[in-house]
């Protein structure tokens, strides 16, 4: 057998290189798939529950679907479809319809996070995430089951 | 002008890069792409042919590269037929018992012997098993040996290598070390792609008809192993 010479120590360096390139880009490419940074909207404490928007700007048009999750837990799912006219007039989405709304019951006494996410589906429905929307949002429920909002961390 | 050769003498006679580090370096390199195309490519690709080509294209080009430097011949590789009864011959004993603990296997984790239904895709199991153990003897035991000579630690190394490939499914990379240390052995002694892509083929189909895609993690492995 020969021995080889420099240019395969090239060859491996140049094979190096571009895999490196092709797993950055991929990497990248992969990221703004599955977690695209479109997703804007909020979320506020309302006398019975939790309510805000949200808008996909890669498409505007589109009703996000959005689920609440409280301490943690998976609270509920619904479709950001409501009105919401302060939205669209404040130049945050083309048309009112991107308002969503959770009612909150039995909830016990005492200090909560909810955290509210946009759900994004990638790969042909073959993968989905959950961007959070908004900041996470305290609340104190009384023992008269009343909500009462709370200043944001 | 001259310092540059004498740069580029001095770089290709050293004797770390012509020997081990340079043949361990080779098996590094074509493990890792083995590896992005299995848990990068695969996974977060999807399947496109395109993106899966570059890491195959790459681990193909560098070994066609690497022979010729060589001056490695398609005999010397392997691919010949004198040696074919020679290599079946070892390998026909540790094959058949392993198909038999297959078997064996199989009945234990369902307690019956159930054969899946037959798949036209396993008669291109033969030409999957050849690039198989081309890649894994024809290229990788032969840089092992040139690191670290003929014997039991290239051959561990070899079987090491396969394993990882299947990772992590467990029952997959078990099998897989057993079947790279007995490939990797009998390549050391009758270097015949054929055959042991005859026995590698066997030994799948074996796999695939008796034990329950349940039990393989439906022969998942990378980052796809995980759902």
């Amino acid at each position: 057998m020969k021995n080889p010479s420099t240019r395969l120590v090239h060859v491996l360096i140049g094979k190096s290189i571009i895999e490196t390139l092709v797993v950055g880009a991929l990497a990248v490419f992969t990221f703004i798939t599955i977690l695209p940074p479109y997703f804007h909207g909020w979320g506020e404490v309302t006398n019975n529950g939790i309510s805000g928007w949200v808008v996909n700007n890669a498409s505007p048009w589109e009703r996000v679907e959005v689920q609440l999750f409280v301490d943690g837990k998976f609270a509920g799912v619904g479709i950001a479809d409501q009105s919401r006219p302060d939205v669209s007039a404040a130049g945050w989405a083309r048309d009112p319809w991107h308002g969503y709304s959770f009612r909150l019951t039995s909830l016990r006494l005492r200090y909560h996070e909810a955290r509210v996410y946009a759900l994004h589906d990638s790969g042909r429905g073959a993968r989905k995430s959950l961007q959070l929307v908004g900041d996470p949002i305290p609340f104190f429920v009384d023992d008269q089951g009343t909500i009462t909002r709370l200043p944001s961390k | 002008m001259t310092e540059l050769s004498k740069t580029e003498n001095s770089f290709a006679s050293s004797p770390v890069l012509e020997g081990r580090s340079l043949a361990l370096w080779e098996i590094a390199s074509v493990a890792t792409s083995c590896l992005i195309a299995e848990w990068v490519v695969l996974s977060f690709a999807g399947r496109s042919k395109l993106t899966i080509a570059i890491p195959t294209l790459l681990a193909l080009g560098l070994m066609y590269f690497s022979h010729r430097e060589r001056g490695e011949t398609l005999r010397e590789i392997g691919f010949r037929t004198d040696n074919f009864f020679a290599a079946c011959r070892l390998l026909l004993l540790p094959t058949a018992v392993v198909m038999a603990l297959i078997v064996t296997l199989g009945w234990l984790a369902s307690h019956s012997i159930s054969l899946a239904p037959w798949r036209n895709r396993f008669l291109l199991l033969p030409l999957w098993a050849l690039f198989q153990q081309y890649v894994l003897n024809g290229f990788i035991n032969r840089r092992a040996q040139l690191a670290l000579g003929r014997g039991t630690t290239s051959v561990l190394l070899v079987a090491l290598v396969f394993s990882l490939f299947h990772f992590p499914n467990p029952m997959l990379a078990i099998l897989t070390f057993v079947g790279g240390l007995i490939w990797a052995a009998v390549y050391q002694r009758q270097p015949n792609l054929f055959a042991l892509a005859l026995s590698h083929a066997l030994s799948s189909v074996t796999l695939a008809l008796a034990i329950s895609p349940k039990l393989l993690e439906s022969l998942r492995v990378g980052f796809k192993y995980f759902g």
